[in-house]
C-alpha cells in the first residue's frame, strides 16, 4: 500500500514499455470477483446492447489468469478477506475499479457495522460512483482506467471558465436530524386487534383447546394473525402440539426482540401451514420472554427443520443460546472481526449528521483495518474426518467462477457430494440494524438493495407493512400500477435467474438472450420511475407519481416484444437436450422436504405445493385477474426452471390485463388517508415528500405482512413502541434465505457438477439472503 | 561429412510447384525500383539461396508454410477471434471490436497474447516447480507432431512431409500422449480444482480415445491402407469422400475430436463454472497463454486429420488458369479451407450446447459413440466385400 502506482510505473519502465502499455490497454481481464448487487449491472455491461462499446471481455477468469478487478459495491468484512486474498494471487500488473456508492465510503449502508472500505484493503484505480452504478457509467471507468494505463494524465483536460454572477444567500439553517426515540418504549407484539375473522375466532379457541395448559394467552393481533404467550419450557411442547394437531408444519421466521430496560428478550416464532388451505395465510406467533443475563431457550430445530438457519442467525445477532442447535457458539453470517451481538441496542451505530465539525474525522472516513488472516469455519475434525474417509473437502466461493458471494464446503466422495456446509454472509449489510436507525419512509430504497434485480417487489413488501399498520387504502388506480410494476419486477428478476442458470451451464448464448431480454424490462421501469434497478416508486399509500397512458401503451410493446424473445430463449437453451440432461432428475426436493426445509415461491410450488401469497392471500388486484398459479410435481431443477418459465407467462398475462384495465380507471395515486392536508400532492408527491412522510409513527405492536417476490414469500415484521419515529425493530426474511436451507438438502447425494444446476435452479441470490 | 551438394540437389529436385511464384518474382518484384534491388542482392547471397531452396523443398514447405506451422500460427491468431466474433453474433452482440475498430478488432489476440507475455508467472508454494513449470512447454511436442503426416495433396499430388506406411498409427501414438501432459500439468499444479479437473481429463481421455481409434481403424479398413498418401488417393473425387463413404466413422470422429479438444458440450475437464480451468488453474502469465492456445492447436490438428481422412484432402474442383498457375499451393490452400470449416463447426458450438456433467459424457464415450464406431467398423468391411 505504500506505493499506490506501482503497477503503473511497472507498465513504464524498460524499453518494451509502449507494447506493455498498449496491450495492457486492451486486455484487460476481469476477474469474476462479484461481491455485491452492482454485479447485475456488470452483466448488463457486457450484454445485448452495450457489448460494442465493452473494452473488456467477458469475466470468466479467475484471478490467476486475470489482471483486472471490478469491485461491485460493499466489501462486507468478511468479503474484505476474500478479495485481499484474490489481489494478493493475481499476477502484476493488475488493476482495480470499485464501482457503486457503497464501495466508496459504504453509499447507504456506510453506518453499517459490516462494512470495509476497498480503498484501504487493495490500491484503487478508479471510482465510479452511482447506487446501483449504470453500465455506461462501468465502462466510463473502464475506459478511465485504460488512459491511465497509457498515462494520460486527467489533469491536463483543460477545463471552461464561465462567469456566473455570485449572489448572496441568506444562511439556511441545515435540518437537524428528525428521529424522535422513545427512551424505554413499552414493546407489546400481542396488540389485540378487533377484527372481523370468525375463522380466526374459531382457530384461537382450537388452539386454546389443544394447548390446554401450555399457553399465558392467545391474542388475534389482526386479520390472519394470531399470537400465543408461553414460557421457554413449554416452548418445544407448544411447537410440537402446533405441528402435529394444527398442521402448522414451517417456519417463517424466528425473530429476537430486545427490550434493554426491562432486561429480557422477546423470542417469537412465526409458524404456517402449507398442508391446510385454509391456515395458508394464516400465521401463527409464538413468543416468550427471557431475561438478559444467560439468556437460553430450547432450540425448535427438533421440530420445525426451517427454523435452523434464522435460529444460528439470531443467536449470531443477540446472544441467545438456542440449546440443540448444532450451531450455537460459530459464526454463520458475521466475520470474526464484526463487533459482537451487532443487533443489541447497546451496539450503537453511527447515527447520520448533516453538519461536521471540525477536526474531526467523520465516521465513515476513519479507515478501517485491513483483515489479517483468511477465515474459514471448517474446523479441524470436519477435515480429518473427511480425510479417514477418503473424501475430498473443496470449498467453492466466494471468490469463484460459479458462486458469486456464498461459500459452500463439500465433503465429496468420487464424484458425489456427502455434505455440503453453507457459509452465507458474504454480503451481510446488516439492513436491520441500519433500518431500526431511518425514519419509515428512509427505509425504502434501504430495503430496496435487497434484491436490486426485482425492486418493486421488494419495495412493496416493505411498503405494505406500513400500510396495513396504518389501515391505509390504496386509490385503485394506484394499486393496478402497483401491480404491472410488480409483475416486470418479477420478469425481471426471472431473466437473471434464468441468465445465471444458463451461465452455470457453460452457455454463454442463454446468458446474453436473458439479459438482452432483462434490458427491455429494465427500459420499462426506467420509463415508469426514471431508474434502472433502484426506483423506490412505491410509497406508503400509493406510488410516488402517475403513470401517464403512451407510458402503458409502451409497457404493452415492451411486453409483447419479450414475448417473443423468450420464444428464442426456449429454443436455444430450455429446449437444448443438453440442458434437458443436466437438469432432469437432479436436485429433487420431494414435497415432504420442501415443507420440513420452509422453502418458498416457486421452488416449493415446483415441489408440489399450491402455494401463492398472491392467491393465498390477494394483495393489490390480484384478486381482481385472471391468472393461474404454477405449480409442478417433480421438484427438480428442470421443474423448478420451467414453473418459473411458465409463472413468466402469467406474469405478461397479468400485465397485459391490468394494462387495460387501468386505463379506464381515473383518480389520485395516493390515498388520502396519508395525505392529509396536502391534497395537492395526490397525483405527484414530488416537493412534499417529507412534509407527507417525515413523521410517519405507526401504532404499537408487531405487524407482519407477506408479499409474493420473485423469487418467493418476502416477509417483513415492523416492531414498532408507538411512539417513535423509527421502527424498533425490523425482522426482513427475504425468499433466499429461507431457501437456503432446502438449497442445501438438494445439494446432498447430487454429483459435484449438479452443485451449479441447483444452485442456478433456486434463483440463489447472496445479496438478497444475506440481507 | 555430409553430402551438402547431395542434398541441395535433392532439394532442388523436389521443389514445390507453385508456378506463379517465379513469374512474380521475376516479372513484379524485381522490377519495384528499391525493393527489387534488394531482393536481387540477397538471391545473390549464396547461403539465402540455399534457404529459399530449402523453404521450397517440399516436405520442408509444407511442415512449415502450409499447412503446416505457419498457417497454425496464423490459425491461433484468427481463431478465437473469429470464434469470439460469430459466437457473439450468435448472442446479440458483436464481439471484440474496441481494439483497432477498422479491422473489426482482429488483433485482440495479439493483445492479449502481448500482456500475457508482459504479465508476472507466479509458481505457487506448493507446486511441483520443475514439472510445473516444463508440462506447458513438453505438451508442444505431441501435439505438433503429428503435422509431420498430414497429406495435404490430392490423388497425383503428394503434399506430405513423411510418408510413411504407418502415418495414421504414429498420428494415433501422439495424440495418445497429448492427455499425459495435461495430466501432469494438473498434479504437479497441486491444487483441489487442478486435481479434479485432472481426474475429469483422464476420465474423458478413456471415453474419447477408444470410439476416436475405432473410427480411424474404420477408414484404415475402407482405404486399406494406412498410409496417408493412399488414403488421400482413394478419395478421388466427393462421391467417395470418407463423410460420404462412412458418415457414422466421420461423426464419432468429430464429436470425438469435440470431446479431446474439450470443447462445449464437452468441455468437462475444464469446465469454467466449476473447476476454473480445471488442470490450469494455477497457471499464470506466458504459461497460462500457452495452455490457452494449446487448445486450438489440437483443434487445428484434429481438424486437418479429418479433412484427410473424411472431406478427401486437397481435392476439389479445378479452377481454370487459377489451378494450374497455384500448382500445389492451390490444394494446400483448399485443404486449409476445408480444415477451417470444420474449426469453425466445432468453435460455434460453444454457442448452442451447455455442458455434459462428467457421468454422461462418459457414458456417451463408453455407449453411443463407441456403438456407433463399431457400427462403421461393420459397415467399412461390408463396403470393403462389396466395392
Amino acid at each position: 500500500m505504500e506505493n499506490k502506482n506501482a503497477h503503473i510505473q511497472f507498465l513504464e519502465s524498460g524499453p518494451l514499455a509502449p507494447f506493455k502499455k498498449w496491450a495492457a490497454k486492451w486486455s484487460l481481464w476481469p476477474c469474476h470477483f462479484i461481491t455485491s448487487c452492482c454485479g447485475v449491472e456488470l452483466a448488463h455491461a457486457f450484454a445485448c446492447p452495450r457489448s460494442p462499446q465493452a473494452p473488456i471481455t467477458l469475466n470468466l477468469g479467475i484471478s490467476r489468469q486475470s489482471n483486472f478487478i471490478i469491485i461491485e459495491g460493499t466489501i462486507t468484512r468478511k468479503m474484505a478477506r476474500a478479495l485481499q486474498f484474490v489481489y494478493g494471487q493475481m499476477p502484476d500488473p493488475k488493476f482495480v475499479n470499485v464501482i457503486g456508492a457503497c464501495g466508496e465510503r459504504g453509499g447507504i449502508f456506510w453506518n453499517s457495522y459490516n462494512i470495509t472500505h476497498p480503498s484501504d484493503i487493495v490500491p484503487v484505480d478508479f471510482f465510479v460512483p452511482g447506487c446501483p452504478i449504470t453500465p455506461e457509467a462501468l465502462l466510463r471507468g473502464v475506459r478511465a482506467l485504460q488512459d491511465k494505463i497509457m498515462g494520460i494524465d486527467r489533469k491536463t483536460i483543460e477545463f471552461k471558465t464561465v462567469e456566473l454572477p455570485f449572489v448572496e444567500l441568506e444562511e439556511r439553517k441545515v435540518p437537524t436530524s428528525p428521529k424522535l426515540y422513545a427512551p424505554t418504549p413499552a414493546i407489546k407484539v400481542d396488540v389485540k386487534q378487533e377484527v372481523d375473522w370468525d375463522f380466526g375466532k374459531e382457530l384461537a379457541d382450537t388452539i386454546k383447546k389443544e394447548l390446554n395448559g401450555l399457553y399465558k394467552s392467545v391474542t388475534i393481533t389482526g386479520k390472519d394473525r394470531i399470537a400465543i404467550r408461553t414460557t421457554p419450557v413449554n416452548l418445544l411442547e407448544v411447537a410440537r402440539k402446533l405441528r402435529d394437531q394444527m398442521q402448522l408444519d414451517h417456519v417463517k421466521s424466528v425473530n429476537v426482540i430486545e427490550v434493554p430496560h426491562e432486561r429480557k428478550f422477546i423470542v417469537e416464532y412465526t409458524a404456517s401451514s402449507y398442508s391446510v388451505e385454509a391456515l395458508m395465510p394464516v400465521l401463527v406467533t409464538i413468543f416468550t420472554e427471557i431475561g438478559m443475563k444467560d439468556p437460553k431457550i430450547p432450540s425448535l430445530t427438533s421440530v420445525w427443520e426451517s427454523a435452523n438457519y434464522c435460529e444460528r442467525e439470531m443467536h449470531e445477532f443477540f446472544g441467545v443460546w438456542f440449546e440443540g442447535n448444532t450451531w450455537m457458539g460459530k459464526k454463520f453470517l458475521l466475520a470474526p472481526d464484526t463487533p459482537d451481538l451487532p443487533l443489541r441496542k447497546e451496539f450503537k451505530i453511527p447515527e447520520e449528521r448533516y453538519v461536521f465539525e471540525k477536526d474531526v474525522t467523520p465516521e465513515f472516513m476513519v479507515p478501517i483495518e485491513p483483515p489479517k488472516d483468511l477465515y474459514v469455519p471448517i474446523w479441524e475434525e470436519f477435515i480429518k474426518d473427511a480425510y479417514e474417509s477418503d473424501e475430498i473437502v473443496v470449498p467453492i466461493g466466494p471468490h469463484h467462477a460459479g458462486s458469486g458471494h456464498l461459500r459452500v464446503t463439500f465433503r465429496i466422495k468420487g464424484d458425489v457430494i456427502v455434505d455440503a456446509i453453507p457459509e452465507p454472509g458474504f454480503v451481510h449489510r446488516s439492513m436491520e440494524k441500519l433500518a431500526e436507525n431511518k425514519l419509515y419512509i428512509q427505509n425504502i430504497p434501504l430495503f430496496e438493495r435487497l434484491a436490486i434485480n426485482d425492486p418493486v417487489n421488494m419495495n412493496l413488501g416493505y411498503v405494505r407493512t406500513i400500510e396495513k399498520a396504518l389501515g391505509i387504502e390504496v386509490p385503485e388506480r394506484a394499486q393496478y400500477l402497483r401491480t404491472i410494476m410488480a409483475e416486470l419486477s418479477r420478469i425481471e428478476a426471472f431473466y437473471y435467474d434464468s441468465g445465471i442458470f444458463s451461465l452455470f451451464f457453460g452457455h454463454t448464448t442463454g446468458f446474453m438472450y436473458c439479459m438482452a431480454i432483462r434490458e427491455m424490462i429494465i427500459e420499462a421501469l426506467m420509463r415508469i420511475t426514471g431508474s434502472r434497478s433502484g426506483p423506490s416508486f412505491v410509497v406508503p399509500g400509493g406510488i410516488r407519481r402517475d403513470i401517464p397512458d403512451d407510458v402503458l401503451k409502451m409497457i404493452d410493446n415492451i411486453t409483447f416484444a419479450v414475448h417473443k424473445r423468450m420464444k428464442k430463449f426456449e429454443d436455444i437453451f430450455v429446449t437444448n437436450p443438453v440442458t434437458v440432461a443436466r437438469a432432469k432428475g437432479v436436485g429433487v426436493l420431494t414435497k415432504e422436504d420442501a415443507i420440513r426445509c420452509g422453502m418458498v415461491g416457486p421452488f416449493l410450488r415446483a415441489s408440489g405445493v399450491n402455494h401463492d401469497i398472491r392467491k393465498v392471500s390477494p394483495y393489490e388486484v390480484y384478486d381482481k385477474l385472471d391468472w393461474e398459479v404454477t405449480t409442478g410435481d417433480d421438484g427438480d431443477c428442470l421443474g423448478r426452471f420451467l414453473g418459473r418459465l411458465e409463472e413468466i407467462k402469467e406474469s405478461v398475462k397479468i400485465i397485459k390485463q391490468a394494462g387495460d384495465a387501468v386505463r379506464g380507471i381515473k383518480g389520485p395515486i395516493l390515498s388520502d388517508a396519508i395525505l392529509g392536508e396536502y391534497k395537492e400532492a395526490a397525483s405527484d408527491i414530488k416537493g412534499s415528500f417529507f412534509r407527507v412522510f417525515g413523521n410517519l409513527v405507526l401504532p404499537r405492536g408487531e405487524w407482519t405482512c407477506l408479499t409474493e417476490a420473485g423469487r418467493g414469500t418476502l416477509l417483513f415484521s415492523l416492531i414498532s413502541d408507538g411512539e417513535s419515529n423509527v421502527p424498533y425493530r425490523v425482522r426482513v426474511i427475504s425468499p433466499c434465505w429461507m431457501n437456503l436451507r432446502g438449497f442445501m438438502e438438494a445439494v446432498k447425494g447430487e454429483r459435484y457438477a449438479d452443485f451449479w444446476a441447483v444452485y442456478g435452479s433456486f434463483g440463489y441470490f447472496p445479496p438478497e439472503a444475506d440481507r | 561429412m555430409i553430402d551438402i551438394s547431395g542434398l541441395v540437389n535433392l532439394m532442388i529436385a523436389e521443389q514445390v510447384n507453385i508456378p506463379l511464384l517465379y513469374p512474380i518474382i521475376y516479372n513484379f518484384v524485381l522490377k519495384i525500383p528499391v525493393i527489387g534491388n534488394i531482393v536481387a542482392f540477397l538471391l545473390g547471397i549464396p547461403i539465402i539461396r540455399y534457404l529459399i531452396a530449402f523453404i521450397l523443398w517440399k516436405p520442408i514447405f509444407i511442415l512449415l508454410i502450409i499447412p503446416g506451422f505457419g498457417t497454425l500460427g496464423t490459425m491461433l491468431l484468427v481463431l478465437p477471434w473469429l470464434e469470439r466474433k460469430l459466437v457473439g453474433r450468435m448472442q446479440w452482440r458483436v464481439g471484440p471490436r474496441e481494439i483497432a475498430p477498422r479491422t473489426r478488432g482482429s488483433i485482440q489476440l495479439l493483445a492479449d497474447s502481448l500482456r500475457f507475455l508482459c504479465q508476472e508467472v507466479i509458481i505457487h508454494k506448493e507446486a511441483h516447480k520443475p514439472y510445473f513449470l516444463q508440462f506447458p512447454f513438453l505438451y508442444f511436442l505431441p501435439v505438433l507432431l503429428p503435422l509431420l503426416f498430414i497429406n495435404a495433396g490430392t490423388i497425383g499430388r503428394t503434399l506430405v512431409p513423411i510418408e510413411s506406411e504407418y502415418a495414421l498409427q504414429l498420428m494415433i501414438a501422439l495424440i495418445s500422449l497429448m492427455p499425459v501432459f495435461i495430466l501432469g500439468v494438473g498434479w504437479s499444479s497441486n491444487n483441489r480444482f487442478a486435481f479434479i479437473g485432472t481426474v475429469r481429463e483422464a476420465f474423458m481421455y478413456f471415453a474419447y480415445e477408444i470410439p476416436f481409434i475405432i473410427a480411424i481403424l474404420a477408414m484404415v479398413i475402407l482405404y486399406g491402407t494406412s498410409n496417408t498418401v493412399g488414403v488421400v488417393s482413394a478419395q478421388t473425387s466427393w462421391w467417395n469422400w470418407g463423410i460420404i463413404l462412412n458418415p457414422l466413422a466421420a461423426l464419432t470422429f468429430f464429436v470425438a475430436a469435440v470431446m479431446a479438444t474439450a470443447r462445449l458440450p464437452f468441455e468437462i475437464p475444464e469446465a469454467d463454472q466449476e473447476l476454473a480451468f480445471g488442470p490450469f488453474i494455477e497457471y499464470s502469465g506466458i504459461a497460462f497463454g500457452l495452455a490457452y492456445v494449446m487448445a486450438y492447436e489440437k483443434m487445428y490438428v484434429l481438424s486437418a486429420i479429418m479433412t484427410m481422412l473424411f472431406l478427401g484432402a486437397g481435392s476439389g474442383p479445378a479452377i481454370p488458369y487459377v489451378t494450374p498457375l497455384l500448382g500445389d499451393l492451390y490444394y494446400a490452400i483448399l485443404f486449409v479451407i476445408k480444415t477451417l470449416i470444420i474449426l469453425l463447426v466445432m468453435v460455434n458450438l460453444r454457442g448452442v450446447y451447455p455442458r455434459y456433467r462428467l457421468d454422461q459424457g462418459l457414458r456417451i464415450g463408453w455407449g453411443a459413440m463407441l456403438t456407433l464406431g463399431l457400427i462403421a467398423v461393420a459397415w467399412s468391411i461390408v463396403l470393403g466385400v462389396v466395392l
